[in-house]
């Protein structure tokens, strides 16, 4: 395995730290836009752009929604999303495994 | 350490795209760490409140009815404000922490909250039923402590079943032993019981996650 394998979609450092905050929570969960945005220290702008790279992968669903007047959106890993941070990570393991060899 | 930089792996690279699988895997569990302690209420926030309230309250009422005479009115103020202190805080925290989260977890907690709530407005209900039946002061002491801890000790059973937390679940059983001594016991010590037991349970149990937190963190070092 070498680095070249790894998913690209994910390897970016800003999509990786998105991704990884996702897969911390449970399967079942959503997290509104201002409360990953505080978690991650990115701008706005920064955070929605990666967002729909990972969407456009199919890595991560986005609900846009109400709450009484207010416009909100949730964001949560796909299961699709989750299975390849899974890889990714058995993938940056097995390099750091291969480190001697 | 594997690093095979000649070789483009087809994504934005350059400044800080440019971390070793080492590095990267640290990146990861550093910043899973900063989710959950940032989405999960502090653990030791609330047992130090929580201990802090019974030690405090149950400690007043003991101490004005130690010679067998009913606890001093602002005695039984301040339990009562300890622990109207302690509710807030639990709630406060929790709803910011928690905030900003939908979907299964946040469903669970909230209903897991509404349990605490629920069990005691039905023990205040059931402490006016004894009221109206005319039952002394000793007899609601009793009760009231015992009731408590009840509840304490079974909400804590159904947290460590509901979270798979082994050492809520150490306290709920510590918590119905509470129960059980604190009744057993009788007036006055029943408060004391309270106090030490009880919100020294809180107490360690803070000190066991405090214990929990600096050990997580250096871990990732």
């Amino acid at each position: 395995m070498s680095e070249n394998e790894l998913d690209a979609v994910i390897h970016a450092p800003a999509r990786l730290r998105i991704v990884a905050t996702l897969a911390a929570l449970g399967p079942g969960d959503e997290i509104a836009f201002p409360k990953l945005r505080a978690l991650l220290a990115m701008t706005a702008g920064n955070l929605s752009t990666h967002l729909r790279k990972l969407e456009d992968a199919g890595y991560v669903e986005v609900t846009k929604t109400h709450e009484g007047r207010t416009p909100a959106t949730y964001l949560k890993l796909t299961d699709r999303g989750r299975a390849a941070f899974r890889d990714y990570r058995a993938a940056l393991s097995d390099l750091l495994k291969g480190t001697g060899a | 350490m594997s690093k095979d930089h000649d070789t483009p792996s087809g994504t934005e690279r350059g400044g800080d795209a440019e971390l070793d699988a080492a590095a990267r895997l640290r990146l990861i569990s550093d910043q899973q760490q900063l989710t959950r302690s940032m989405l999960e209420p502090d653990a030791r926030l609330l047992y130090l409140a929580w201990g802090a309230a019974w030690m405090v309250g149950y400690l007043a009422m003991w101490f004005t009815s130690r010679d067998g005479s009913d606890p001093a009115p602002w005695a039984g103020w301040t339990l009562g404000i300890a622990v109207v202190a302690a509710i807030a805080v639990t709630m406060i925290h929790s709803i910011r922490r928690t905030a900003g989260t939908r979907g299964t977890s946040a469903r669970a907690g909230a209903m897991y909250g509404w349990g605490w709530m629920l069990g005691f407005v039905t023990m205040w209900a059931i402490l006016n039923g004894l009221i109206r039946t005319g039952a002394d002061g000793e007899m609601i002491a009793v009760t009231a402590n015992g009731l408590a801890c009840l509840i304490v000790g079974l909400m804590y059973l159904a947290g460590g079943m509901a979270f798979q937390e082994d050492s809520l679940y150490a306290l709920g059983v510590w918590m119905l032993v509470t129960a059980a001594v604190a009744s057993l016991v009788g007036v006055p010590g029943t408060n004391l019981v309270m106090a030490l037991l009880g919100g020294g349970g809180f107490l360690t149990m803070g000190a066991v996650s405090a214990v929990r937190v600096r050990r997580r963190g250096n871990l990732d070092v």
